[in-house]
């Protein structure tokens, strides 16, 4: 069950959002999210600006992680779809592949039909998106890779110092 | 687990506070929430009960902007402490990178830190992690009330290892932003450490043995070493040469790096690989004893390559100039 950490790259990235607002474009979708299980926010697209996407992505993860828990429970291997319905707003999580969660927020001008079809549609693409083959290793790599070990540690160390300290 | 965003430029770290009930790992994240300023950090999220519980989780997420390059982020979570939680307690262990384990202090309650540290090892095993290669650092807190267990004992119960501890009065601050920055450095160091030189794990494959002079022994595999037995054992070799082949060496090139440590870091208890000369940038020869009364288990595993001053200096200009 361990798993590594998640990575990803531009390509991946580029290729993830085209298909996201392919997806928000045909459900007609208000915005859609891509989390991984962890809750750590992969990418988002659409009206997201008045969300707190990061604490959506935590919370929504961990709204999986009690369900996939509760099927255990009932016997299911997982449900791999979750559907909260609200006055205005609705919401629909599905699992895509192993390690990542697809949030498709809408409102009534769609129907949860709809964006259960494209959301399933593009389930299948994203999957393939994210397990593609990882560019070689050298690709870690980057640019911005620090110098040595010791001038990292020292920058961390400045960063943590001005953030972590007890003045208001 | 970490995230590595590159499209983003993006690190993404889950630091766990885990605890007995009412240790006050919630008010370690108040505190960090208030204290911290509104720029670097989200909301703080509690999913509690009408009596102030974690019921789930609590979550604050906080930004401490770009560490060469790569804006980093922690997410820090706490479990619901109470015994009776443990269903979602568990959930929230998922992909952690780092824990603080939040400790009580007072005399009452030595048992149910014990209670929860074993709680805290079956959890993480039951998703894989290795409690002692997962970054923790221990908070002991409740320092200001009475009767309280000395630090020494709770060490002794809690910290074995010695790992880094700190004692905290959480309501009032003392020690929580100490502890905060001790566990965010140590999964920092651990993620890049991560990333930038990824560890080939050695994996025992199905055992095989050698014959005693058996020469090349690929990285990361782990091979036994008999001595021959149709040799007399008196006229048999006291030790054997072995090469160690490194087949695809670190992605540095070669060129600017003459001579690549190559380390070793594994051999079987008591035996001593003597290093030799290093031969053709990725292969290594080392002097190994053969013992008599059995097999020798070796395996290696590449060190640290260093990137020499200038490195990136000239990648950029053989970039340039490869356009």
């Amino acid at each position: 069950m361990k798993q590594d950490d998640l990575v990803i790259y531009e390509e991946q990235i580029e290729q993830i959002e085209k298909t996201l607002r392919r997806l928000i474009k045909d459900a007609q979708a208000k915005c859609v999210l891509l989390v991984d299980k962890d809750g750590h926010l992969i990418t988002r697209q659409g009206f997201t600006q008045s969300l707190d996407t990061t604490a959506l992505a935590a919370l929504l993860a961990g709204s999986f992680a009690s369900t996939r828990e509760i099927a255990r429970l009932v016997g299911e291997p997982e449900f791999s779809v979750l559907f909260h319905q609200g006055k205005k707003d609705h919401i629909h999580i599905s699992l895509v592949g192993e390690r990542t969660i697809l949030a498709v927020i809408f409102d009534d001008r769609t129907t949860i039909g709809m964006v259960r079809l494209y959301a399933k549609e593009v389930s299948e693409s994203l999957n393939q998106v994210l397990s593609s083959e990882k560019p070689e290793e050298n690709r870690t790599e980057s640019e911005n890779r620090p110098e040595t070990d010791s001038e990292y540690a020292a920058s961390v160390e400045t960063r943590l110092d001005d953030i972590f300290s007890d003045k208001t | 687990m970490a995230s590595i965003n590159y499209a983003f430029k993006e690190i993404s770290c889950k630091i766990v506070y885990y605890g007995p009930g009412l240790s006050g790992k919630t008010t370690n994240l108040q505190y960090v929430h208030q204290k911290i300023p509104p720029q670097t950090r989200g909301e703080l999220i509690s999913l509690a009960t009408d009596q102030d519980r974690t019921l789930y989780f609590d979550f604050l997420p906080v930004n401490i902007g770009k560490v060469h390059g790569f804006s980093t982020k922690f997410q820090l979570y706490t479990v619901p402490g109470q015994v009776y939680y443990n269903a979602t307690r568990k959930l929230v262990l998922r992909g952690v990178d780092g824990l603080v384990f939040v400790a009580d202090s007072q005399k009452s309650k030595m048992d149910e830190n014990l209670e929860s540290y074993q709680n805290l090892v079956e959890n993480l095993l039951e998703y894989g992690y290795n409690l002692n290669k997962m970054p923790l650092v221990l908070q002991y807190n409740k320092r200001d009330l009475t009767p309280i267990i000395p630090v020494e004992e709770l060490e002794k119960a809690l910290n074995p290892q010695g790992l880094p501890f700190y004692e905290a009065v959480a309501v009032r601050g003392a020690g929580v932003f100490d502890t905060l920055k001790c566990i965010s450095k140590l999964v920092l160091d651990q993620a890049k450490r991560k990333q930038l030189f990824p560890k080939r794990e050695i994996e025992i494959k199905e055992e095989e043995t050698h014959p005693a002079g058996v020469s090349q022994i690929p990285l990361g595999e782990q091979m036994t070493v008999v001595a021959d037995s149709s040799v007399p054992v008196e006229s048999q070799p006291t030790s054997t040469v072995i090469t160690l082949v490194e087949e695809k060496p670190a992605p540095i090139p070669e060129e600017i790096i003459p001579q690549p440590l190559i380390a070793l870091e594994k051999t079987q208890p008591g035996v001593e690989l003597k290093i030799g000369e290093i031969t053709g940038g990725n292969q290594m020869k080392a002097e190994m004893p053969v013992t008599k009364a059995g097999p020798t288990l070796i395996s290696w595993s590449a060190g640290k390559r260093t990137k020499p001053k200038g490195f990136f200096l000239w990648r950029f200009f053989k970039q340039l100039f490869k356009r």
